[in-house]
């Protein structure tokens, strides 16, 4: 029974999707423009046309890339200022009034600095995506070790674990750790919305994000499309895999908390 | 409780039906009494005419017996987003490069230049520490322009190739705004820029870069900045852009005629200090005009070029681009006059 309601599941999700997808077409077709909106067997045919030729491997390498550098920072610098911000009140009051006055910073603000500090490299595209992504992880980080259940902290005390570090790394930070795995989660999003802005101030000459601009400055909406419907998928794969990892290694001791 | 597929499929469509008549609801063809007029311009020294017809309150004034009570005005850093403005239909007349239009109109733009601007006028201005005798001395250099299709990068990419320069393999050539260009020079993170009036000037002002070559000298008298105007305000009041391409006319030569004033209404205009845009005007080998005849010829150079670029699907026409009948008919009038 549960086997045939898997396969009603799937059949609905098919339908829901194919059901949009006719939709589109059907509302291109009658539009008949362009550059309002492209058809959906157009993009098909881009997309196709740029996989077989090796463009959307290489933009897509390029784009992962600066979206690695400020992932990669930004788990660096996010989850050990939200431990030191979560644990230590004293710490928490002198650092948070500057972090609650950059955090409304738009990403795309830093672009003049990203190209003042780090030129127009791989790592000024990293800086803006870091901007991006810190700040949910750094806030979901600093939720977890404040929320952290008083009697946890009592009993590892009373079961000899007194020194900070170890009250740190034994106690609070598993608890934590579903709270930090929704700020990743949500910073691997942001981050990667940022790749747009990221790639639009010429620091390469690929990049999804800059084949978007590129395609839209010649108005070939089309193809903005089907870049913009490829900047999706690979958000979608990115946070299947992330769900995969998190659900099965990092959290598996949770399985059967709630479903 | 189990959900039918069907009930599902059933709702999508319906809300797609709905959509649908929406998308598709009768459009109202017949001309309606127009009583605001919509600009498109860039912060430019090229495209005064327009902020000098502004300042003088004349968009107002000789639009006003047309039915004409307001004017909207929308500023754009380059001419990719002012084209996508258009195309939008929220903009009816574009001062804007000769080329944005090119791609615009390859794409389904109904819009047809009626005026020239100005021509040339923009400058390559190279980092100060650096030496330029001729063009091979830029081989291997990162240089700052407009985004792809501007005619900027259309300018500069044909000069490199005049003189054996492979745009893509001996130079970098990054697209960007005109801020992110001169941040990018000031901060040594490309050797040159390419960029139109007053850029150059306040460059120069700074002390971080120097004019080496003009765009005058990379091809005599191309065309730049053009009026464009949307093919439904042509059909459907063509009084109106035949009154717009007067005072286009008349503000063009005001200009010409007084270019200490062109310097202020601009710095009124875009918050650049007078001495900056009067130092441009001065230094810049770019030309106010009206007459589209000029700039006819390299604007088709333009389209083949892009063309060839594959910038375009097909190779544009005089006919898809220009609509020279308002312009004549307006200099036959004054003619007469």
């Amino acid at each position: 029974m549960g086997q045939f309601l898997d396969v009603r599941e799937r059949i609905l999700e098919l339908t829901s999707i194919v059901s949009a997808i006719i939709i589109w077409e059907i509302i291109a077709r009658i539009i008949n423009k362009n550059y309002l909106l492209p058809k959906f067997t157009e993009v098909v045919a881009n997309f196709l046309k740029l996989a077989s030729e090796g463009e959307l491997y290489r933009d897509t390498i390029t784009s992962l890339n600066f979206f690695a550098i400020g992932m990669g920072v930004a788990i660096a610098v996010g989850i050990p200022l939200g431990i030191m911000m979560g644990w230590f009140k004293t710490f928490d009051k002198a650092v948070d009034p500057i972090i609650e006055m950059i955090r409304p910073i738009p990403p795309l603000a830093w672009i003049p600095f990203a190209i003042l500090w780090f030129g127009l490299t791989k790592y000024a595209a990293g800086f803006v995506i870091f901007v991006g992504a810190v700040f949910p992880i750094l806030v979901n980080t600093y939720t977890g070790f404040r929320n952290t259940p008083r009697v946890l902290v009592e009993s590892g005390m009373v079961l000899g674990c007194i020194k900070n570090r170890d009250l740190i790394f034994r106690i609070a930070l598993p608890a934590a750790l579903p709270s930090i795995a929704t700020g990743v989660r949500v910073g691997m999003g942001v981050g990667w919305m940022c790749v747009v802005a990221a790639e639009m101030f010429g620091v390469s000459k690929y990049g999804i994000g800059w084949k978007i601009w590129h395609w839209n400055d010649l108005h070939h909406m089309d193809m903005v499309l089907t870049y913009m419907l490829v900047l999706g998928l690979i958000a979608l794969v990115i946070d299947r895999l992330f769900r995969y990892i998190v659900q099965e290694w990092w959290l598996k001791w949770q399985t059967g908390v709630v479903v | 409780m189990i959900i039918q597929p069907l009930k599902i499929i059933a709702a999508i469509l319906i809300t797609g039906i709905i959509l649908l008549s929406g998308c598709t609801a009768p459009q109202e063809d017949e001309p309606t009494g127009l009583t605001e007029l919509r600009f498109g311009y860039q912060p430019s020294t090229h495209q005064i005419a327009y902020m000098a017809a502004d300042a003088k309150g004349w968009w107002l004034d000789d639009l006003a017996p047309y039915g004409i009570t307001s004017t909207k005005e929308n500023q754009f850093a380059t001419g990719a987003p002012e084209m996508l403005a258009m195309l939008a239909g929220e903009i009816d007349v574009a001062y804007v490069g000769a080329t944005p239009p090119l791609s615009a109109i390859d794409q389904g733009l109904e819009a047809k230049i009626v005026a020239g601007a100005q021509t040339q006028g923009s400058d390559l201005v190279l980092a100060t520490d650096l030496s330029y005798e001729s063009p091979q001395d830029l081989i291997g250099l990162k240089i700052a322009t407009f985004p792809t299709g501007t005619l900027q990068d259309t300018v500069l990419r044909k000069w490199l190739q005049d003189n054996d320069i492979d745009p893509e393999e001996n130079v970098t050539i990054l697209g960007m705004g005109g801020a992110e260009a001169k941040t990018a020079l000031a901060s040594g993170n490309v050797d040159a820029v390419f960029l139109p009036h007053p850029n150059p000037t306040i460059i120069e002002s700074e002390g971080y870069g120097k004019v080496v070559v003009q765009s005058g000298k990379m091809w005599t008298d191309h065309a730049c900045c053009v009026v464009l105007v949307t093919q439904k305000l042509i059909d459907e009041h063509p009084e109106i852009v035949e009154q717009i391409v007067k005072t286009h006319i008349k503000a063009t030569q005001y200009i010409i005629d007084n270019p200490d004033e062109a310097a202020q209404i601009f710095s009124d205009d875009i918050g650049v200090s007078y001495n900056i845009s009067n130092q441009s005007i001065q230094d810049w080998d770019g030309e106010w005009v009206s007459d589209p005849n000029i700039e006819l010829v390299t604007a088709l150079e333009y389209a083949k070029v892009q063309y060839d670029l594959g910038y375009t699907d097909k190779l544009l026409t005089q006919d898809d681009l220009f609509d020279l009948s308002f312009y004549n008919k307006v200099i036959a009038q004054m003619g007469e006059e």
